[in-house]
């Protein structure tokens, strides 16, 4: 056999450092899918291509390497979609293929034919249509080095099937890329440390961008020298491991009422990789009222985006730290850390259970079950803010949770993912019955590659979150939101070959946890919980952080 | 933020879909682009971009950050305000009337138009000026009977070298 176009891709995915792509094969792929027996590329046949999506994004958070992801042209490309913008929303590194109808169809509405270049621009941070097979290893290659440099992100490569199979020579061997220049600017990392060692209530805000950045060290050295409180935001939760005695939990609409209260009274803010979505800022003119905000991003168009910024850097977070670390004098601060000790206090004998209730109780008693290294995937919903507010997360990439796109059924292939990224730590969904629902046929693919994946399903019967917030905020009126319980989730499970069981409300869930941590297999437990095990506090849609509520 | 017409150039690589990428840079954030004028460089591989917008005093920053992450845009520069001459090309199609006919000759001639097509009824003029020129020789024309009328919208060379 001559080389031909498929085994360009997978010559350059295999020098890309590629082990493993999540895909669906149709017609147009197949030329890529023979050549696979030959390759040591491994293929992870997914029974859905959102699934395939989330998968190679779960992939790339656990490792911090490129996930990849490959399906046809037509519907398995535009199955990609939610996928692929969810990678966007939360910059994943992740190389998405596509096959495409042969080139001499285009633009003739042929069978399985879509523009999936067109579809996916506003979130991608660039795609390739390739039209010439001696593009095919530059065009690949600049796909690996745009998702992963800068702030990180999914990029699209779509390839017409007779590029797949059209005869070439070899092409040539990676080019070292030059090094992005970066103006670096000195200076005003001088000012920001002159504004932190000058400020009397400082607090650090952590965004999903120090875990992007690898800078998770820099930032635990930085907050130990500086001895300065910190906050997160959901994506930051676990970059400095959670325990820290600095750590005052996370900000925004489901975060807690301490590090909320802590950046309100804060007169120095800085943040390291955040964008300041709605979601953690709440009304964005009543955040941070006091604080001088420094902010250092790799990427120039987050900085300002959301909040006015009095001390910018661009950069990377790694070195801005290094070079911010030995500017900090150190600073008695002692009525600020006194004051957030006893406000944490007065805060933590007044929620019950952290706010999350019997769910938050089963999921603490998940952790401790499981070990020390596990990752746990959160779904959407309730069952999210329950894991994000109770899990201890010890070490950076150990919770991987869709946060800017908020996708319900991300869990269950997001994990399949991270299972094969990392098949030496073990791996954990925390699922609602609605989030399960969404990509349920992947317990077929955990099932058939045997991977040892242990699900929750935190079942109340209900889309939880939406229920809340019809109870707060629409007078109870419950429309659309019940699920039901007519459908034996265990039963489900037990089809597709996993082992299962219920935990009913009432029923002490140790000896089931033990089961399933114990077990060598997957593994689903099923634990219903009641409708009104909501999370607090929660803001109110148009209040600021401070305007939480605490109850019903 | 006080709102003001804005012009944009920039230098981009000549392939299929990167007006597409661009364009999607504006109307994502609800910028309408107003005006747009798109021709290849003195390097085939190269095509300029010259467009304005109507919008804030922050946009050029923010949307040149976007525009900064395409891959195919080579170069952003902004011409709001700046010294530099700016033009765009207007044909109009005038009906001639007998009560009218010198009139419009002789405003033809004041407003340096070229008349490049004429019969009996009817007159095709042409003007090259800049955006408050053309809008004004449109505003005067109408009244006369504007049968149809298109223009190219702006594009912008720099007075001198900037510095840096």
């Amino acid at each position: 056999m001559g080389t031909i176009g498929a085994d360009i891709v997978l010559k350059t995915l295999a020098e890309e450092g590629v082990d493993v792509i999540f895909g669906y094969p149709g017609a147009n792929t197949l030329p890529l899918n023979d050549r696979l027996t030959d390759s040591p590329i491994r293929h992870y046949l997914m029974r859905h291509e959102q699934a395939a999506a989330h998968a190679a994004d779960g992939y790339a958070r656990a490792t911090g390497k490129v996930g990849v992801c490959l399906a046809t042209s037509g519907p398995g490309a535009t199955n990609l979609v939610t996928g692929i913008a969810t990678a966007y929303m939360d910059s994943t590194p992740m190389v998405a293929i596509t096959a495409q109808v042969n080139s001499d169809l285009w633009g003739r509405d042929a069978f399985q034919e879509m523009d999936i270049i067109g579809i996916t621009m506003p979130i991608t941070k660039h795609s390739f249509m390739v039209r010439d097979v001696n593009q095919l290893a530059s065009s690949l290659r600049q796909a690996f080095q745009l998702a992963s440099t800068g702030r990180p992100g999914p990029v699209l490569v779509d390839i017409p099937k007779d590029i797949l199979s059209a005869p070439c020579g070899d092409q040539p061997k990676k080019i070292p890329a030059a090094p992005l220049k970066r103006i670096e600017n000195p200076e005003q990392i001088e000012r920001i440390a002159q504004a932190l060692n000058r400020s009397e209530r400082p607090v650090i805000i952590i965004g999903g961008g120090v875990k992007l950045g690898d800078a998770c060290d820099r930032a635990t050295e930085f907050v130990q020298t500086a001895r300065v409180p910190f906050v997160t935001t959901m994506m930051g939760i676990g970059s400095v491991a959670s325990a820290n005695g600095f750590n005052l939990g996370f900000i925004g609409m489901h975060g807690n009422e301490m590090a909320n209260r802590t950046v309100h009274q804060a007169d120095f803010i800085l943040a390291l990789g955040t964008r300041f979505t709605e979601r953690s800022t709440s009304v964005i003119e009543e955040f941070a009222p006091l604080a001088t905000v420094a902010q250092i991003d790799i990427d120039p168009t987050s900085i300002g985006k959301n909040i006015k910024v009095d001390l910018p850097y661009e950069g990377e977070i790694q070195n801005a730290l290094s070079a911010l670390i030995p500017l900090i004098v150190p600073r008695e601060r002692d009525a600020w850390l006194e004051r957030i000790r006893t406000d944490r206090q007065t805060l933590e004998d007044k929620l019950i259970d952290g706010g999350c209730g019997q769910a938050g109780n089963l999921i603490r008693k998940i952790q401790a079950a499981m070990p020390r290294k596990t990752i746990v995937v959160p779904d959407v919903g309730l069952n999210q803010i329950w894991t994000v507010r109770t899990w201890q997360s010890h070490s950076p990439r150990s919770l991987l949770t869709s946060g800017g796109m908020g996708t319900m059924g991300f869990s269950v292939p997001a994990a399949i993912g991270a299972k094969v990224g990392a098949p030496d730590r073990d791996v954990v969904v925390i699922c609602g019955d609605g989030g399960f629902y969404m990509n349920i046929q992947e317990l077929a693919t955990i099932s058939a590659y045997s991977l040892p994946i242990k699900i929750v399903v935190i079942n109340n019967g209900h889309l939880g979150m939406i229920r809340q917030i019809q109870d707060l905020f629409y007078e109870a009126r419950f429309t659309t939101s019940a699920l039901g319980d007519t459908v034996d989730l265990t039963a489900v499970a037990k089809g597709f070959g996993i082992p299962a069981e219920r935990i009913a409300v009432d029923e002490d869930p140790a000896e089931a946890i033990a089961r399933m941590s114990g077990a060598t297999g997957p593994y689903m437990l099923e634990a219903m919980v009641d409708q009104n095990n909501y999370v607090y506090p929660i803001i109110p849609p148009g209040a600021s952080n401070m305007e939480m509520i605490c109850g019903k | 933020m006080a709102i003001e017409e804005r012009t944009i150039s920039m230098l981009v690589n000549n392939q299929p879909g990167v007006l597409s990428r661009i364009a999607g840079v504006f109307s994502s954030r609800g910028y309408n682009i107003r005006s747009l004028c798109v021709a290849e460089t003195t390097n085939p591989e190269v095509s300029r971009i010259t467009l304005t917008s109507r919008a804030e005093s922050d946009f050029t920053e923010k949307i040149k950050k976007q525009l900064d992450k395409l891959i195919d845009v080579i170069s952003i520069t902004d011409f709001t305000g700046a010294p530099s001459v700016q033009r765009e090309l207007m044909l109009i199609s005038l009906c001639l009337k007998e009560e009218n006919r010198q009139e419009i000759i002789r405003a033809i001639d004041i407003f340096g138009c070229r008349v490049v097509a004429m019969s009996e009824d009817c007159l095709i003029m042409e003007i090259t000026a800049n955006k408050d020129k053309t809008a004004a020789i449109l505003r005067y024309f109408e009244p006369f009977g504007v049968e149809e009328m298109n223009r190219t919208g702006a594009i912008a060379v720099f007075r001198q070298k900037r510095e840096g």
